[in-house]
This record gives C-alpha cells, structure tokens and sequence, in this order.
C-alpha cells in the first residue's frame, strides 16, 4: 500500500480555494435546506393532524412519495427531469454581488423537500406527545389552534422533537454530497475533479471523509449544548 | 321558576354516541344567569361528557345548545346540525371558563404567565393591565408568593387554585368545573372547595361535576342527579338530599354518605 502522507496533510490542511468553497456551498445548502424542511415540515404536519380530510390526504401523500423514493432520484427528477419536460428550469439569478446557479437552487429545493418529509412525521410526533389536558386547556380558556400551537404545544412539543431532529441534520449534512450529480461544485463534486486529474484517491477520499466527520462532529456539540439549554430552560414541562 | 331571559346554557335533546354506546339520551340542561348547579351521578352517568358539551370539548350528534343565547359549537344550516370552525368556538369559549380534574395549568409558563396569557392575546389587554389583574386573582385564592413557579413545583391544590384563577382571569359569564377535586390528596379538597364557595358567594354562575356532597349541600342551588345518560331527578339540595325520589339516587347517596 502507498499511502503519500505529504499529499494527504497537504490537502487536509491547506485545502485549495475551489475545495473551500465547496465546503462553503455544503454548509450553505443543508442549513438552507433546513430551514425549507423545518417549515414546510411543520406545516404538513400541520395538515396530517388537521380535520378536512384533502389536507390529511395530502399530507400523508406527499410524506409516503417522498420516503418512499431514493433522494438521488427526487435530486435528478427536479433539476434534470422538471427542465427536460418544460415545467421549470431553474435559472441563475444574482442577489447582491452572490450569484446562485440554477443547480445549487434545485439541489437545495430538493434536500428541503425531502427533509420536509422526515421533519413532518417528527413534528407530528412531537405534537402527539404533548398531553391532551394542555390541548384541552388551551381550547377551554379560548385560543383558536394557532395560537394554541405557538405558545402551547409547540415549545413542549420541542423538547421532544430536538435530538430527531438533530439526527436528521446530521444525515441531511451527508446528503448533500448527492446533489454532486447535477453539477453543484459542493465538496464530493470538487473532490472528484482534482481526483480525475491527480489520481490520488484514497487521500482525497480521506480528507473529504474527514471534513465532514469535522462537521457532524460540530454540528453533534452544538446539539448537546442546546439540549442542556433546553433542559435549563424548561425543567418540568416534561410530558405526561 | 326558569326565567327565559336570563337563561345562560340552554341544552335541548342531547343525544351523544361513542360508537355503539348511548352516552346522553335526550338530556335537557338548563342554567340561569348567577346559577350554581351540581351534577351529581354516578360514574359513566355521563355528567363529565355533559358539562364538556356545554363548551363544545364533546362533540354532540343530536339536540341543540345555546350558550349565551348562542348556538355552541355547531351552525344550524337547513335545520342540520353543521360543525362550527375551531376558529368560531374559540370566540365563544372566551366566555365560558374551565377547571379541569387534572388542571392541566400550561407546563411551559410561570404562574403569572399562565394567567396573564389568555387574557393578553385574547381580550386585548397589557401585559401591565394583565398582571396587575392575574395579582389581584392569585391574593384571592391565596397564592399570591407563587407568581414565578412553574406549575410542576406547586402541589395539587395550588395547581388548581391557580386553574381557578386562570379561567376567572378571561371574565367568563360561567365556569365549568369537571371534577375540580378528585385528583387531589384529601387534606388540599378544603383549600380549592373553599375558593369555589366564595366564587358561588360572589354570584359567579357554575355548573360543577362533583363527588363533594357536602359542597353540594352547602353551595348549589339546584342539584341534578343523572343515571345512564338521563337526568332522574333535580331540586334544591333540601330536596335531592332529604327526600330523593328516584331508587338511584338514594342509591347513589347512600353509597356515598354512608
């Protein structure tokens, strides 16, 4: 085996411009992807626990379509696939002096879209969690269901849903490495270009490897630090 | 004896189903302005479904009700009973205060915050108004150290004298009370009874579910015995308890005062 160490430290820890801002694009579209998710998230899972039944069957639609095909396919079907049919093909636009390319859009619509499926079916856990008395008690004292939701059931309904949540974060962080296979210069994509021209695989794969262990790994204590504050903030609002 | 004009819960004929079970057979309800009636029966009698009916936590297949004059709950549309949005009920709930067995204060907020939240987003008032208000409540049932506690460190009974004062806290025309002390430990019973006859005192009108008969005794003005779904008897406490009519409710009396 060869194993060019000197390469390896090299690229681990002066990484080139393009890698950089790979690892830019990364963060950029999951946390992108995720605020999507987390709204659209909450809004089907809004609708799956709603009372006119085309809500409920919409939203049960859309999360079984979704975890039920690969992510790979939703990232192709959207950005490939949308624009071969003439539905929409998404275009650069320029905010400011940032130019988003059309596959960075599709590659963060779809990751949102696909995360909203899996945040849903977390929320809606959540929601279920949260004793029926609190429901009953907001009701009684007269607050229509969203403002039930807002300062009620949600905030308890938080302390369950943090660490799936979190999970999800995690995987969506790695997923991104698919949205490579409609062009996005993110970090998997970056790292395959130098490794077409310079060969050095398993050290390439080992830096990209260990950049996003670098992530997760970052993203993990950021999540036991909120789930401390959490536990602080709101001793006793355990749910019965 | 019933004046029309100042009749706050009007329920005709309500017919309630779970499932294949007959929950309430064509029961009629009625409470005046300033009223404090008991329900009393036994368990499964369906007097806890009954009083949830009057703010519409039950949904009903069959009569009408009127709180206030009007219908709860349901719009009549070419003479069907059609659900009301929870957006509509909600506007009438505001009206109609409710304590619960459990209490069920909101596990997220402070004392102060669980009175002052309704009556903030609801009736309109400042957080300054609403606190001096919620201040005003607590000194009544006694409370008044505990503004910044969260509900899980307060006992049973302070938990549901704060529920009273979170429900006075909107000024509703009427307060329900389903079992206000049947999850408490004996000895905390005296200090929320004691809250809720100086309510009755106070000409607040209540419909209360209870197993209290003592509080029924001293603080109702009319007693309604029901049994299987059916209203079998109602009268002044004199009445129901000196003299009860129907088999049940001796029945009922005699398992519970003796």
């Amino acid at each position: 085996m060869h194993f060019d160490w000197p390469y390896f430290w090299h690229q681990l820890l002066t990484p080139g411009d393009k890698f950089l801002t790979g690892l830019g694009l990364t963060v950029s579209m999951a946390l992108c992807a995720e605020i999507i998710g987390l709204v659209l998230g909450l809004v089907i899972a809004q609708m799956r626990l709603s009372r006119p039944r085309p809500l409920r069957a919409f939203a049960s639609l859309y999360i079984w379509a979704i975890r039920g095909t690969p992510l790979l396919v939703q990232i192709v079907f959207i950005y490939t696939g949308l624009a071969a049919a003439g539905i929409m093909r998404f275009r650069d636009f320029t905010l400011f002096d940032i130019t988003v390319s059309g596959s960075v859009q599709a590659g963060i619509i779809a990751l949102g879209l696909h995360e909203a499926a899996y945040m849903a079916e977390i929320f809606r856990s959540g929601i279920q969690a949260v004793d029926r008395g609190q429901f009953e008690a907001a009701k009684a004292i007269g607050m229509p269901p969203s403002m039930m939701m807002r300062y009620v059931v949600l905030p308890q309904a938080l302390r369950v849903v943090l660490l799936p949540i979190g999970n999800q974060f995690n995987i969506l962080l790695k997923n991104t490495t698919l949205v490579s296979v409609i062009g996005v210069s993110e970090m998997m994509l970056v790292t395959e270009t130098i490794n077409s021209a310079t060969f050095r695989t398993f050290e390439l794969y080992s830096v990209l490897g260990l950049y996003f262990l670098m992530l997760t790994s970052l993203w993990t204590l950021f999540m036991r630090w909120a789930e401390k504050r959490l536990e602080l903030s709101s001793r006793g609002t355990a749910t019965r | 004896m019933i004046d029309k004009r100042n009749l706050l819960v009007e329920m005709d004929a309500i017919e309630k189903w779970y499932g294949p079970t007959k929950i309430l057979d064509k029961v009629d309800f009625k409470v005046s302005r300033g009223e404090v009636v008991v329900l009393i029966g036994p368990s499964g009698s369906g007097k806890t479904t009954l009083l949830r009916c009057i703010n519409h936590l039950e949904t009903v297949q069959g009569g009408r009700i009127l709180v206030n004059g009007k219908p709860i709950g349901y719009r009549i549309t070419n003479d069907k009973l059609v659900e009301d949005s929870e957006r509509n009920v909600a506007l009438q709930r505001r009206d109609v205060g409710m304590v619960f067995q459990r209490f069920n204060l909101f596990a997220n907020m402070t004392v102060l915050r669980n009175i002052t939240i309704a009556p903030k987003l609801l009736r309109g008032l400042t957080q300054a108004e609403a606190e001096a208000e919620a201040r005003t409540l607590l000194a009544r049932v006694n409370l008044a150290d505990k503004e910044n506690s969260y509900p899980h460190e307060l006992s049973g009974g302070q938990q549901q004298r704060i529920a009273i004062a979170r429900a006075l806290a909107m000024k509703p025309a009427l307060l329900l009370f389903d079992e206000p002390t049947s999850a408490l430990d004996p000895e905390m019973v005296g200090e929320v009874l004691a809250v809720m006859k100086d309510l009755a005192t106070s000409g607040m009108t209540m419909v209360v579910v209870t197993h209290e008969m003592g509080f029924a005794r001293q603080v109702a003005d009319r007693v309604v015995v029901m049994a299987s779904g059916h209203i079998i008897e109602e009268g002044t406490p004199e009445e129901v308890f000196e003299n009860p009519q129907h088999p049940k409710t001796q029945a009922l009396l005699n398992s519970v005062l003796h």
